[in-house]
């Protein structure tokens, strides 16, 4: 294919209707915001009831690379700075933790009584995607992602119950209120499935929902916070403008 | 179209978060209470939580004919013998009573520690290891080394949960072959707080040891009030004698944690005689209106070889000493360690502790 064809600024909808198509590069701009939760894929027992669940202010912003090989197939690379966050408020029973810190120490212990958590993580992710165009309308995209953490906020507060040192034989100590901060606790690299769905609405304007999935448990192994793994599950609801 | 099938997509995700599963299955395994009569009591009963271990303080009459205590549990659990059973305390009943828990997996067994009014003189011979935290306590053994009296506590259990590394020279108070009298005595150095317990403020733990309990359930919520001061104590005291030895760390901080230049740390060592059967605490044991005499060493600066203290009490009121009272002894590397203040490193050794009857 020759350079002037790769970088024509051609939309493509045009060719459509040509019987030889060219194949083209296409650039989009995507701005939007994340919806969603880092959290179990289904809830341990221990976890008795969500009284309140909000997502925080969680921008996504990006750039994304296309190249449509034929009128309906093509591939997409982008680029995106993703906030990822949300708060709860539950109520937990016999809730396992332990707790390691830098200086050698270790608390574990089984905690019932509510808790607060606020989780905030900024990403710089990679996803890349098979993309399907069957009209000038719709436009869906399908493929995997990868991240790295640069910003990590994941801390809370444990109040109103009682921990029971060691498990459930120790001895049990009231709690009006602690607090925790896990944010350094967080693996920096994440890994997951993409896909979505785009609907134009102007000339070069489309409104998109993508949903992003994480396979990769957020907090490491040998991390024991929690006994669960959390995973990173989130809706982009956005635009993306074509240039 | 698209907006309805990203609603599909939100509930869906909604959905997953909102599957609470069926409650688990109570795994607690406690004695919550266990009641006798009071009129059987020299002082309150007390659940050693940390250590199953169930502290009584008899009548000499309940001691030898026996009681039928009143437990509750755990919800779900049982206890074997059942609440209401007739037990024995002379040695012929059962020493323990064990709980199950609902869930069947956990067992706890309590051990009964029958704490008469005796001789009120110890060496500090015997200790035991906390299973969990390991953590060392003084303790008083007979000869087949059954744990006969539990006299004395100290805040080593607080300090156990502020995720201390678990090894008995990690606690501030321990034993040690540095004795005056016998193989062992006990030894309270101040130390620094832990990463855990910065998170709330305390930056340092002064080492501690009194004739007491130690009420975990309270320590993060009112530290103060966990230390509770006292057993059952009869007649009147006239001296409080012993052996010690101090060295005060070298640099004196405050609560935040600040090195104050020119102060020197001291360590207290005090009596307490006080009326009724409720223990005093660390926010009450100089100011109760129930402290019927006191007996401090004069001054808590350092003494590099074992000294002997021979201190008299002073009585605050009259009292005829046939009522109900209770005796407090109260040692700290670090005077005012209950508010976080002192000097790491500032040890304290006792041994030989005394309270001489009139």
């Amino acid at each position: 294919m020759a350079p002037a064809t790769l970088f024509a600024q051609d939309n493509g909808n045009g060719q459509t209707k040509n019987k030889t198509y060219k194949p083209v590069l296409e650039h989009r701009i995507l701005a939007g915001f994340n919806f969603g939760a880092t959290a179990p894929v289904g809830l341990p027992n221990t976890i008795r009831k969500i009284e309140g669940f909000w997502p925080e202010f969680c921008p996504s912003l990006g750039y994304e690379l296309s190249y449509r090989a034929t009128h309906k197939w093509g591939a997409a690379i982008a680029v995106k700075l993703d906030y990822k966050g949300m708060g709860t408020k539950d109520v937990v029973q016999y809730f396992p933790t332990i707790i390691t810190t830098s200086d050698g120490g270790r608390f574990q212990g089984d905690f019932s009584g509510e808790n607060k958590t606020t989780v905030r993580n900024a990403y710089v992710s990679f996803p890349v995607s098979a993309v399907f165009t069957p009209n000038n309308k719709w436009r869906f995209n399908l493929g995997g992602y990868v991240a790295w953490l640069f910003s990590s906020n994941f801390y809370g507060t444990v109040s109103n119950g009682y921990i029971r040192n060691g498990g459930p034989k120790g001895e049990k100590v009231n709690i009006t209120e602690a607090t925790f901060d896990f944010g350094k606790e967080m693996r920096t690299f994440d890994v997951g499935l993409q896909g979505g769905a785009s609907y134009r609405v102007g000339k070069n304007l489309s409104i998109n929902g993508n949903l992003n999935w994480g396979l990769r448990p957020v907090f490491p192994d040998e991390f024991k916070g929690m006994d669960f793994p959390l995973y990173n599950i989130y809706l982009t609801l956005g635009v993306a403008y074509k240039i | 179209m698209n907006i309805r099938k990203l609603c599909y997509l939100a509930t869906l995700m909604v959905m997953i978060q909102s599957c609470i599963r069926d409650a688990p299955i109570n795994p607690e395994a406690d004695i919550e209470t266990f009641k006798i009569d009071k009129q059987y009591l020299t002082g309150d009963i007390f659940i050693d939580q940390a250590n199953a271990k169930i502290i009584l303080s008899l009548t000499p009459e309940a001691f030898n004919s026996g009681l039928a205590p009143v437990i509750t549990v755990s919800a779900g659990a049982k206890v074997v013998p059942a609440s209401g059973d007739s037990i024995k305390f002379d040695g012929t009943g059962p020493k323990q009573y064990v709980v199950t828990s609902a869930s069947g997996v956990n067992q706890k067994a309590y051990t009964i520690v029958v704490a008469q009014i005796g001789v009120f003189k110890w060496d500090f011979e015997s200790w035991q290891l906390n299973d969990n935290d390991k953590y060392q306590y003084p303790v008083e053994i007979d000869s087949s080394r059954a744990v006969t009296n539990m006299m004395w506590s100290s805040g080593n259990p607080g300090i156990a949960l502020s995720g201390v590394k678990k090894d008995p020279m990690e606690y501030p108070l321990r034993a040690t072959t540095d004795a005056f009298h016998g193989k062992y005595a006990a030894e309270l150095v101040t130390r620094e707080g832990t990463v855990l317990s910065n998170f709330i403020g305390i930056k340092l733990f002064a080492g501690s040891l009194f004739l007491g309990v130690f009420d975990s359930e309270n320590a993060m919520t009112e530290p103060l009030k966990a230390t509770k001061f006292g057993q059952p104590y009869l007649g009147k005291p006239s001296r409080f004698t012993g052996y010690y030895k101090y060295k005060p760390g070298e640099k004196y901080q405050d609560k935040a944690g600040n090195i104050m230049a020119g102060m020197k740390d001291s360590c207290s060592l005090y009596a307490v005689l006080y009326r009724g059967t409720e223990r005093l605490d660390a926010t009450n044991i100089h100011t109760s209106d129930r402290i019927l005499a006191t007996a401090s060493i004069p001054n808590g600066g350092p003494r590099e070889q074992w000294t002997k203290f021979d201190v008299p009490f002073v009585e605050k009121q009259s009292y005829t000493g046939n009522e109900k009272m209770m005796m407090a002894i109260v040692a700290s590397s670090s005077k005012d360690g209950d508010a976080y203040k002192g000097a790491i490193g500032s040890r304290l050794v006792v041994d030989s502790l005394q309270i001489i009857p009139q």
